[in-house]
């Protein structure tokens, strides 16, 4: 064991660091935590007072609100993870495997297919034609197809991954060709572990897409068990929100849910679970994007 | 040669794709084309017994949509309703929700995309005119008498005239003589307290503000107040917009809606925007109540605002909210009918059914929906659920109780799902216990009640859609902060929002409107 004698300087230096950085951290989490208790105050205390760090009056009331059928959140929260799960599996393995074949010197047509996937990103048929193609032609109206393969394949996300296998030596696949490994092959065993880094960044916008998409559900889904959980917690606050303002007759005492409150609930709702489980999955992700350099 | 094959392979695919986008087109076309050779002649089935009566041999399930959001019951009431569906008329009904997020794309979306439903809610506010003048409806003027006579039969002329386009009848209106104008509910126990005169007419509402304000210490108009003060400025002066409530192009008065003018131009708006700055500046709202979120009603029933806009029947609503939350507050609401006496009923399509152009089976749907109007059972199950679980009989034959004795409104919330295109008066129910007031001023607007003549009025902008845009972005920019009284110079800013106005092409647009109108107005035989 040898002690440093730590210079002054070093002192000043460190401290200043961690002043700034505990402040950086307070701006990133003072929002977060006004938002939980929030989440926690009672309806009138928000309109009077506006939002507090600690809340006047502690109250259930908007989670009660939010949960007043727990068992379609559960399920609602099924069919998310579920949805993202198997979409993001299912569409890294799509998209890698496109951008393997776009990114092949062998491959003749590959600029043209390029520019054809690249193509739609300019163009679209618009909300319409596509709808129609959807339920119409295609007949997902109602069905978890319907949210499972518009986000699939993204041609942002193939490009995106050809651009990065591109970056992968030639020389790899050559030698590997030389020993006698088929295409397939040489895509799953020696590819696949060089885009690491490249993978986690699609698996990662995969899941969020999957994780924060409503607007499938709101447009092709009908039945409340098929909902994905951000659809059911958008509609939980549209339907409070046209309570509070609502033209119906309504002439009797009337239980009307809160609506600021239920909004941070909700919010609670919808990133709890990820911020708890982050911590834990952080670490493949640096791990995946670090590892995966070429060794010279 | 190589890069000539790239861009044959190139052509030869972007034309595949334009072939089979153009065949997939005239495909869903055809398809259309075919229903509605069917569906204006009725399924004929050899094996009808009476050729009078309408043919239910065949078992049909219904595709309904309805917007908003369903109940948590909605499962069981739909089965027991399908229940009865299936006794009577053989029929099943699937009923869809838009839900409320974005439920105008989405309703948009079923109707223009030609998607298989067969009846649903249609209403003046969910764009009913421009939709049927776009031919998303289905003409059911020569299936009425046949499919859904007691409806054909005590629904007025006047109201079959609201949803006839072109000689073709497109929806079915509700029966509901409805009021909605709009007015302040205010605190009527600080006015008596502070001893300012009855309200009234502008006079008597400067001085209840302005007492709240000195001597309570309270802003009177808090949270959000653009609309609470428009609303006052368009009733007061009693004009009557063309092109969204908040566009300056509009009629003088309900007696000359021929009489259009652009109101930014006229003195009345003059002296009215310079008495907001002196309102503003007296603190009657706060200076960020442009950009707050808070609506003045909850600010209401915390004790830090007096006013607040509502229709009639919303008014009751919130007065009972008060009374249920044990607020000690008397509140009292002056409709803005009594600036100029007169009262407007809604439009009979402010709710109704319509069936869609691709329905399958838009005979069935009528039955169903004649049924649901006329038959008190149907009716009471649709439009209040269960009976001993949603509501349970009131006092009389007229009224009900919600929720039934012994049931939690927390746990069985109210069923309230927008039943209101099928509303029919005799089978309407009141609740006990509702706010006695609404009952005392639709009295007072039947005495004073005119013909609706205005709302049918539905203005195509294509031709002066550049000048519109134009327009509506200087109403938010301009008009707003001058409503409100949030500008330094009143003057100048006036004099900019009028040149701009001018330059935008307002008056090309008001020439538009004053063309149209007059047509309209003419067809419809109104002086």
């Amino acid at each position: 064991m040898r002690t440093f004698k730590t210079e002054p300087s070093t002192i000043v230096f460190n401290l200043i660091g961690y002043v700034l950085l505990t402040l950086l951290a307070l701006f990133c989490i003072t929002p977060f935590w006004l938002m939980v208790s929030g989440s926690f105050s009672d309806e009138m205390d928000i309109v009077s007072r506006g939002f507090q760090i600690i809340p006047d009056n502690f109250s259930w009331e908007a989670y009660k609100s939010v949960f007043q059928t727990p068992e379609q959140i559960y399920r609602a929260y099924g069919v998310t993870v579920g949805l993202t799960v198997v979409g993001s599996l299912l569409g890294l393995f799509l998209t890698s495997m496109a951008g393997f074949v776009l990114s092949r010197q062998e491959f003749k047509y590959r600029n043209s297919f390029s520019f054809f996937i690249y193509f739609t990103t300019l163009f679209s048929g618009g909300l319409i034609p596509w709808y129609i193609l959807m339920v119409n032609q295609l007949h997902l109206k109602d069905s978890y197809l319907a949210l499972l393969l518009p986000p699939l394949l993204s041609a942002w996300n193939i490009i995106l991954m050809k651009n990065f296998m591109k970056s992968i030596p030639d020389s790899i696949v050559e030698s590997a060709k030389i020993d006698g490994a088929g295409e397939f092959y040489i895509y799953w065993k020696l590819i696949l572990p060089l885009s690491t880094p490249g993978l986690a960044t699609i698996g990662l916008f995969l899941a969020l897409s999957y994780w924060n998409d409503w607007f499938l559900a709101n447009i092709f889904i009908t039945s409340p068990e098929k909902y994905p959980l951000q659809f059911l917690l958008y509609k939980i606050l549209a339907s409070a929100a046209v309570l509070q303002t609502n033209a119906a007759n309504y002439v009797s005492a009337n239980v009307t849910p809160p609506t600021e409150t239920l909004k941070m609930a909700v919010a609670v709702v919808a990133t709890g679970p990820i911020v708890l489980l982050y911590p834990f999955v952080q670490r493949y992700f640096v791990k995946g994007l670090t590892i995966g350099a070429v060794k010279g | 040669m190589k890069r000539n094959r790239g861009t044959w392979l190139k052509l030869s695919m972007v034309l595949t794709l334009a072939v089979t986008l153009l065949a997939g087109c005239s495909g869903s076309n055809e398809g259309a084309q075919g229903n509605n050779a069917n569906a204006g002649n009725g399924s004929t089935t050899a094996n009808q017994q009476d050729p009078s009566k309408p043919d239910t041999s065949e078992k049909v399930e219904l595709v309904w949509y309805l917007v908003g959001d369903a109940h948590k019951d909605q499962e069981q009431i739909v089965a027991e309703w399908n229940k009865m569906l299936e006794k009577d008329l053989n029929t099943t009904v699937k009923l869809n929700f838009t839900t409320w997020n974005d439920w105008a794309t989405k309703y948009n979306l079923l109707l223009t995309s030609g998607e298989k439903v067969d009846m649903m809610f249609a209403s003046q506010w969910a764009d009913f005119y421009r939709l049927a003048k776009q031919g998303a409806f289905l003409d059911v003027k020569d299936m009425l008498p046949k499919y859904a006579p007691d409806t054909w039969n005590q629904i007025p002329k006047e109201n079959w005239a609201d949803v006839t386009i072109d000689g073709k009848i497109l929806a079915i209106p509700s029966t509901y003589n409805e009021y909605a104008p709009d007015g302040w509910v205010y605190r009527e126990d600080w006015r008596k307290e502070l001893g300012t005169p009855e309200i009234k007419d502008l006079a008597s509402i400067e001085a209840y503000l302005d007492a709240v304000k000195t001597k309570k210490n309270v802003t009177p108009i808090n949270g959000i107040a653009f609309d609470n003060v428009f609303k006052l400025f368009r009733f007061s002066h009693d004009y009557q917009p063309y092109i969204n409530e908040f566009s300056p192009i509009a009629s003088t008065s309900y007696d000359n809606p021929r009489d259009i003018i652009n109101y930014v131009e006229t003195p009345e708006y003059e002296a009215w925007v310079k008495k907001m700055k002196d309102w503003q500046q007296k603190g009657y709202w706060t200076s960020n109540s442009l950009s707050s979120k808070q609506e003045a009603g909850d600010l209401i029933k915390t004790g830090q605002g007096a006013v607040y806009w509502r229709n009639p029947s919303a008014a009751g609503g919130f007065i009972n909210e008060i009374k249920a939350k044990k607020l000690n507050m008397e509140i009292g609401y002056f409709p803005f009918t009594r600036f100029h006496n007169y009262a407007v009923p809604t439009l009979s399509i402010t709710n109704g059914m319509a069936i869609p152009k691709n329905a399958a089976n838009p005979e069935r749907a009528l039955m169903v929906l004649d049924k649901l109007r006329n038959d008190p059972k149907y009716f009471n199950l649709m439009t209040y659920g269960i009976e001993g679980r949603h509501w349970a009989k009131g006092k009389d034959e007229k009224h009900i109780v919600v929720p039934a004795p012994g049931v939690d409104l927390n746990e069985v919330p109210r069923y309230d799902i927008a039943s209101w295109g099928w509303r029919f008066e005799p089978n309407m129910k009141k609740e006990d216990g509702g706010w006695e007031g609404l009952d005392k001023l639709n009295e007072e607007f039947k005495a004073i009640s005119r013909p609706n003549t205005l709302s049918s009025i539905t203005l195509d902008f294509e031709p002066v859609s550049a000048e519109l845009a134009a327009v509506n972005q200087l109403v938010e920019q301009y008009g707003r902060p001058l409503m409100l009284g949030l500008v330094k110079d009143v003057d100048q800013k006036l004099k900019e929002y009028r040149e701009k106005l001018k330059a935008a092409g307002i008056d090309k647009l008001k020439e538009y409107v004053k063309t149209e109108v007059d047509k309209q107005l003419t067809a419809k035989g109104v002086q």
